[in-house]
């Protein structure tokens, strides 16, 4: 555990020593606050950050393949992967540092709106329902970890930052096609089928207040078998 | 300390590495030789965990690598060929890092961490980005990164790589300091390099052990059959000499008056000893009358000729 710490904390330092981690911290503030401003802070309508999360959600498909993107394919350029892989460490504390290390980044980088959230509260009479705020923020730190870990696999298999970033993007802006668009043009049993696999139809029910287990599910099953997937992809550049 | 039995490496279709065995004691520095591709680097990855061999047996100070993979890394200390680190992370920052990482408890990581900034006369950029060091700085902080849990296995891929000869001669003086109670494995293609540091050579070439001993040894199995005479002779006066005693000479004027001869033949101890005879008998000076050593470069290629290369 102690590795997987070390590799975790030098993984978030290091997106704060270089530029690309400020860029995306400030983009992202940048955009939500401005949904937060013109979306959810209108007089006349009701209290409540729906508007962001569904924006945040979105935007997560774009920021979270920019934070991973570097999580390996950099250690393999920079040849650091060689000193990973022959210190007594496995290839899954290896895979979860990383991860843990992009995970405590989009933590920090969320951790700013909440002031959003205490806006619309003092803003707001009748106040907001605190439990749509918490179950959204839930969403959003599910949402980011299955971002975060298809990005983790997809640096595990390139040494190129940008065919990681485009890798993962391309998956996310593909499966919310498939998931979303396509089950209205393929027939109600596949269509059926396809929806269940929908990530935003299931923030729709955090957006709501409503924290289901089965979606808490979805979403860690899906991060952890990719996770898992990057720990055996890792392990087989040994094989390779 | 380091058993290697058999090992074999496939990438692919290509036989990298073709049954490979060598054991290596406590204490000794052996050099790795062998011509780009020959295996130098693949050998020393399987070595350290990086790659897994499809068939054979690592033992790594008394630990089974295959299936013990973690522990056995444990003992191990690493200078990649490249001697990478972070750009972005000052050089104690690096240590700090890898320390937590390396088997070092963590109240002695301070210690190990200044010891090996002394060792490697890094106290002074302690502080500095490494992206900001010369080359020559950044080799010497990668190979302070393997030296933080004091592994009683030390394995150098091209460690001078970049150093200047003053750095290159420090280098090579904490490298035999360091292998006094340690295995050190040393690969370079800077021969000299070798054959100063390393006590025992092992020669690679298209994935198979060509030569293993020592320098004297291998000269040993790789005497030229030549010895050098320097004599005061026109050519025209000493060769006829040379080729009624039955050798084949060449001849090289070196100064004035003085020629040197590289003479050939079956027995160079016997041969020396006529031709001294025959010389002083004519009466002709000679100055310098001995077998011709066999440098470390002469060695080498001569131990990737005489051996079948097969194609990969």
């Amino acid at each position: 555990m102690r590795s997987t710490l070390a590799i975790a904390t030098r993984e978030l330092a290091s997106m704060f020593r270089l530029p690309v981690g400020w860029v995306v911290i400030a983009l992202f503030l940048v955009l939500t606050g401005a949904v937060f401003v013109f979306g959810a802070l209108v007089p006349g309508q009701p209290a409540t950050l729906r508007p962001v999360f569904g924006t945040t959600t979105l935007l997560m498909v774009f920021v979270a393949p920019a934070v991973s993107m570097r999580l390996l394919s950099e250690e393999a350029r920079l040849g650091t992967l060689e000193l990973l892989s022959s210190s007594p460490v496995t290839s899954w504390q290896i895979v979860l540092g990383k991860y843990l290390g992009a995970m405590a980044f989009l933590l920090l980088m969320l951790a700013p709106t909440l002031l959003q959230a205490g806006v619309l509260m003092l803003a707001s009479d009748p106040r907001p329902d605190l439990g749509p705020i918490l179950a959204g923020y839930l969403s959003l730190i599910l949402v980011g970890g299955l971002c975060l870990a298809l990005g983790t696999l997809a640096s595990t298999l390139t040494e190129s930052q940008t065919l990681a970033f485009l890798g993962t993007l391309l998956t996310l802006v593909c499966w919310l096609l498939l998931t979303n668009v396509a089950p209205q043009h393929v027939g109600p049993k596949f269509g059926a089928i396809l929806a269940r696999a929908s990530f935003s139809a299931r923030i729709d029910d955090f957006a709501r207040g409503a924290i289901d287990s089965r979606n808490i599910v979805f979403f860690l099953s899906i991060s952890i078998g990719l996770l898992v997937a990057s720990a055996t992809a890792l392990e087989l550049r040994r094989w390779r | 300390m380091i058993e290697v039995s058999n090992l074999h490496r496939w990438f692919g279709s290509v036989h990298a590495v073709r049954g490979v065995d060598f054991t290596i004691p406590q204490g000794q520095i052996v050099g790795l030789l062998g011509p780009n591709g020959a295996g130098k680097t693949t050998t020393l990855r399987l070595l350290t965990g990086i790659l897994r061999p499809q068939s054979g047996s690592i033992r790594i100070a008394g630990t089974d690598a295959l299936a013990r993979p973690t522990a056995s890394r444990r003992a191990i200390g690493y200078l990649p060929e490249s001697a990478p680190s972070y750009p972005e992370m000052s050089v104690r920052g690096f240590l700090r890092y890898r320390s937590k990482i390396l088997p070092i408890s963590p109240r002695d990581r301070i210690m190990s961490i200044e010891k090996v900034l002394g060792l490697c006369r890094l106290s002074d950029v302690a502080r500095r980005r490494i992206g900001q060091l010369s080359k020559g700085y950044r080799q010497r902080v990668a190979l302070a990164a393997s030296l933080l849990h004091d592994p009683p296995v030390l394995i150098l891929d091209e460690p001078t790589n970049g150093l200047d000869p003053t750095q290159v001669r420090d280098a090579r003086s904490l490298i035999a300091d360091l292998a006094r109670n340690r295995t050190v494995i040393v690969s370079s293609h800077i021969l000299p390099e070798i054959e100063r540091t390393c006590g025992r050579l092992i020669i690679i070439g298209a994935g198979r052990v060509l030569a293993d001993g020592t320098p004297e040894e291998l000269r040993r199995t790789r005497t030229s059959n030549a010895c050098i005479v320097q004599c005061r002779a026109e050519p025209d006066r000493v060769l006829p000499i040379i080729t009624r005693l039955g050798y084949k000479a060449e001849v090289e004027p070196i100064e004035s008056g003085w020629f040197r001869l590289r003479v050939r033949g079956s027995d160079p101890a016997e041969a020396r000893a006529r031709i001294g005879a025959a010389l002083t008998e004519a009466s002709i000076a000679i100055r310098e009358l001995r077998d011709e050593v066999v440098g470390l470069e002469e060695l080498f290629v001569s131990v990737l000729e005489s051996a079948e290369v097969p194609e990969p």
